[in-house]
Protein backbone atom coordinates (compact mmCIF):
# COMPACT_ATOMS: atom_id res chain seq x y z
CA UNK A 1 0.00 0.00 0.00
CA UNK A 2 1.25 3.42 -0.51
CA UNK A 3 1.79 5.59 2.41
CA UNK A 4 0.64 9.09 2.49
CA UNK A 5 2.32 12.02 1.15
CA UNK A 6 -0.05 14.79 1.48
CA UNK A 7 -1.31 16.84 -1.14
CA UNK A 8 -1.55 15.00 -4.26
CA UNK A 9 -1.66 16.57 -8.12
CA UNK A 10 -4.50 13.47 -9.51
CA UNK A 11 -2.50 13.99 -13.15
CA UNK A 12 1.10 14.03 -11.77
CA UNK A 13 3.69 10.96 -12.34
CA UNK A 14 4.87 9.37 -8.49
CA UNK A 15 7.90 8.36 -8.76
CA UNK A 16 7.71 5.31 -7.56
CA UNK A 17 4.65 4.15 -10.00
CA UNK A 18 7.26 4.69 -12.74
CA UNK A 19 9.86 2.18 -11.42
CA UNK A 20 7.50 -0.17 -10.90
CA UNK A 21 5.98 -0.15 -13.89
CA UNK A 22 9.10 -1.12 -14.93
CA UNK A 23 9.19 -4.35 -13.29
CA UNK A 24 9.74 -7.46 -16.13
CA UNK A 25 11.55 -4.19 -18.39
CA UNK A 26 15.25 -2.93 -19.30
CA UNK A 27 16.32 0.02 -17.46
CA UNK A 28 19.49 1.81 -17.19
CA UNK A 29 20.35 2.98 -14.15
CA UNK A 30 23.05 5.60 -14.00
CA UNK A 31 24.97 5.61 -10.64
CA UNK A 32 26.17 8.57 -8.76
CA UNK A 33 29.62 7.89 -9.43
CA UNK A 34 30.97 7.28 -13.26
CA UNK A 35 29.07 3.36 -13.09
CA UNK A 36 26.10 3.07 -15.52
CA UNK A 37 23.98 -0.24 -15.66
CA UNK A 38 21.42 -1.61 -17.89
CA UNK A 39 19.35 -4.85 -16.84
CA UNK A 40 16.36 -6.35 -16.39
CA UNK A 41 13.99 -4.83 -13.49
CA UNK A 42 13.00 -7.95 -11.24
CA UNK A 43 12.02 -5.85 -8.45
CA UNK A 44 12.34 -3.19 -5.92
CA UNK A 45 11.89 -2.32 -2.23
CA UNK A 46 11.06 1.12 -0.51
CA UNK A 47 15.01 2.19 -0.12
CA UNK A 48 15.04 1.52 -3.75
CA UNK A 49 17.68 -1.41 -3.36
CA UNK A 50 16.84 -3.35 -7.18
CA UNK A 51 17.29 -6.91 -8.19
CA UNK A 52 18.37 -6.99 -11.73
CA UNK A 53 19.00 -9.76 -14.01
CA UNK A 54 21.11 -10.16 -17.65
CA UNK A 55 23.01 -7.11 -16.29
CA UNK A 56 25.32 -5.09 -18.03
CA UNK A 57 27.53 -2.88 -15.94
CA UNK A 58 29.53 0.13 -17.41
CA UNK A 59 32.59 1.85 -15.80
CA UNK A 60 32.81 4.89 -17.56
CA UNK A 61 36.25 6.10 -17.60
CA UNK A 62 39.19 8.54 -19.56
CA UNK A 63 40.70 5.63 -20.97
CA UNK A 64 37.04 4.28 -21.88
CA UNK A 65 34.26 2.34 -21.16
CA UNK A 66 35.07 -1.09 -18.97
CA UNK A 67 31.93 -3.69 -19.03
CA UNK A 68 31.35 -6.54 -16.98
CA UNK A 69 27.88 -8.74 -17.41
CA UNK A 70 26.24 -10.61 -14.61
CA UNK A 71 23.22 -12.96 -14.40
CA UNK A 72 21.36 -11.63 -11.38
CA UNK A 73 22.06 -8.91 -8.95
CA UNK A 74 20.99 -6.54 -6.35
CA UNK A 75 21.97 -3.18 -6.33
CA UNK A 76 22.36 -1.61 -3.18
CA UNK A 77 20.35 1.63 -4.08
CA UNK A 78 22.54 4.17 -1.70
CA UNK A 79 24.43 5.17 -4.67
CA UNK A 80 21.53 5.46 -7.38
CA UNK A 81 21.35 8.76 -8.66
CA UNK A 82 19.11 8.61 -11.90
CA UNK A 83 16.82 5.67 -13.60
CA UNK A 84 15.72 5.57 -17.10
CA UNK A 85 12.74 3.19 -17.22
CA UNK A 86 13.06 1.42 -21.01
CA UNK A 87 17.06 2.31 -21.39
CA UNK A 88 19.45 0.41 -23.30
CA UNK A 89 22.52 2.06 -22.12
CA UNK A 90 24.99 4.86 -22.73
CA UNK A 91 25.99 3.50 -26.00
CA UNK A 92 22.58 4.28 -27.94
CA UNK B 1 14.43 2.15 13.56
CA UNK B 2 16.77 2.17 11.13
CA UNK B 3 17.80 5.37 9.44
CA UNK B 4 19.08 4.68 5.99
CA UNK B 5 21.40 7.16 4.39
CA UNK B 6 18.55 8.21 1.59
CA UNK B 7 15.82 9.45 3.86
CA UNK B 8 13.00 7.89 6.07
CA UNK B 9 12.53 4.40 7.05
CA UNK B 10 9.72 4.58 4.31
CA UNK B 11 9.25 6.48 1.68
CA UNK B 12 5.82 8.92 2.65
CA UNK B 13 7.32 8.41 6.22
CA UNK B 14 8.95 11.20 8.16
CA UNK B 15 12.64 11.98 7.03
CA UNK B 16 14.10 11.00 10.06
CA UNK B 17 13.53 14.03 12.10
CA UNK B 18 13.11 14.39 15.62
CA UNK B 19 12.56 10.72 17.55
CA UNK B 20 9.85 10.88 19.98
CA UNK B 21 8.06 13.02 18.05
CA UNK B 22 4.08 14.04 17.54
CA UNK B 23 1.87 11.18 17.33
CA UNK B 24 1.13 10.16 13.99
CA UNK B 25 -2.58 11.76 14.50
CA UNK B 26 -1.12 14.75 15.04
CA UNK B 27 1.74 14.65 12.30
CA UNK B 28 -0.10 15.54 9.46
CA UNK B 29 0.21 19.32 9.97
CA UNK B 30 4.10 18.82 9.91
CA UNK B 31 4.21 16.14 7.79
CA UNK B 32 6.53 16.27 5.23
CA UNK B 33 7.19 20.12 4.29
CA UNK B 34 10.07 20.62 2.22
CA UNK B 35 11.77 23.56 2.11
CA UNK B 36 10.88 23.89 -2.04
CA UNK B 37 7.44 23.69 -3.69
CA UNK B 38 7.82 21.68 -6.33
CA UNK B 39 3.69 21.74 -7.05
CA UNK B 40 5.37 25.42 -8.48
CA UNK B 41 7.54 23.65 -10.92
CA UNK B 42 5.37 20.88 -12.39
CA UNK B 43 5.42 20.68 -16.28
CA UNK B 44 8.17 23.01 -16.33
CA UNK B 45 11.93 22.81 -17.17
CA UNK B 46 14.01 22.49 -13.72
CA UNK B 47 17.58 22.00 -13.63
CA UNK B 48 19.01 19.21 -11.24
CA UNK B 49 22.38 18.39 -9.97
CA UNK B 50 23.33 15.22 -7.98
CA UNK B 51 25.84 14.34 -5.84
CA UNK B 52 29.12 12.98 -7.52
CA UNK B 53 28.59 15.62 -10.20
CA UNK B 54 25.62 14.37 -12.92
CA UNK B 55 23.46 17.37 -13.79
CA UNK B 56 20.62 17.02 -15.84
CA UNK B 57 17.36 18.90 -17.04
CA UNK B 58 13.79 18.54 -17.96
CA UNK B 59 9.98 19.12 -17.67
CA UNK B 60 8.78 17.71 -13.87
CA UNK B 61 6.06 15.16 -14.01
CA UNK B 62 6.15 14.26 -10.62
CA UNK B 63 7.62 14.26 -7.47
CA UNK B 64 7.21 12.92 -4.07
CA UNK B 65 8.25 13.84 -0.30
CA UNK B 66 11.73 12.03 -0.46
CA UNK B 67 11.94 14.16 -3.33
CA UNK B 68 12.37 11.70 -6.05
CA UNK B 69 11.51 12.95 -9.18
CA UNK B 70 10.11 12.13 -12.42
CA UNK B 71 11.46 14.29 -15.30
CA UNK B 72 10.26 13.94 -19.28
CA UNK B 73 12.65 15.07 -22.36
CA UNK B 74 15.30 14.30 -20.07
CA UNK B 75 18.59 16.02 -21.02
CA UNK B 76 22.31 14.85 -19.65
CA UNK B 77 24.77 17.04 -19.55
CA UNK B 78 28.30 15.31 -20.10
CA UNK B 79 31.21 15.92 -17.92
CA UNK B 80 34.77 16.05 -19.38
CA UNK B 81 36.09 12.19 -18.55
CA UNK B 82 39.52 13.88 -17.35
CA UNK B 83 38.20 16.21 -15.36
CA UNK B 84 34.54 15.29 -13.72
CA UNK B 85 33.84 18.93 -12.67
CA UNK B 86 33.89 20.67 -16.05
CA UNK B 87 30.92 20.51 -18.43
CA UNK B 88 31.99 19.29 -22.09
CA UNK B 89 28.83 21.24 -23.72
CA UNK B 90 28.06 17.80 -25.29
CA UNK B 91 24.67 17.28 -23.99
CA UNK B 92 22.68 13.79 -24.48
CA UNK B 93 18.40 13.24 -24.46
CA UNK B 94 17.37 10.43 -22.16
CA UNK B 95 13.69 10.41 -22.43
CA UNK B 96 11.63 9.97 -19.07
CA UNK B 97 13.73 9.94 -15.93
CA UNK B 98 13.54 9.22 -12.44
CA UNK B 99 15.73 11.42 -10.46
CA UNK B 100 16.59 9.59 -6.63
CA UNK B 101 15.72 12.16 -4.12
CA UNK B 102 18.30 11.02 -1.81
CA UNK B 103 21.06 11.98 -4.90
CA UNK B 104 19.31 15.37 -5.46
CA UNK B 105 21.44 17.95 -4.14
CA UNK B 106 19.85 21.21 -6.34
CA UNK B 107 17.20 21.82 -7.98
CA UNK B 108 16.28 25.46 -10.21
CA UNK B 109 14.33 26.38 -12.84
CA UNK B 110 16.29 25.73 -16.03
CA UNK B 111 16.26 29.15 -17.33
CA UNK B 112 17.80 30.86 -13.96
CA UNK B 113 21.03 28.94 -14.27
CA UNK B 114 23.50 30.93 -16.33
CA UNK B 115 27.62 31.03 -16.87
CA UNK B 116 29.46 34.16 -15.12
CA UNK B 117 33.12 35.25 -15.01
CA UNK B 118 35.19 33.60 -12.64
CA UNK B 119 34.61 36.54 -9.28
CA UNK B 120 37.60 34.63 -7.67
CA UNK B 121 40.19 35.63 -10.11
CA UNK B 122 41.90 38.86 -9.04
CA UNK B 123 41.08 41.37 -11.82
CA UNK B 124 44.29 44.09 -12.69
Amino acid sequence: AMASSGPQNPSQIMPLELVDKCIGSKIHIKMKGDKELVGTLLGFDPYVNMVLEDVVVYEISSQGKKVTRLEQILLNGNNIALMIPGGEGPDN
Amino acid sequence: GPNPGGGGAKPGGKPGGKPGGKGDAQSEKKHKETIIDLSKHMDKPIRVKFAGGRECSGILKGYDPLLNLVLDATTEYLRDPEDSSKLTGETRQIGLTLCRGPAVMLICPADTLEPIANPFVPQD
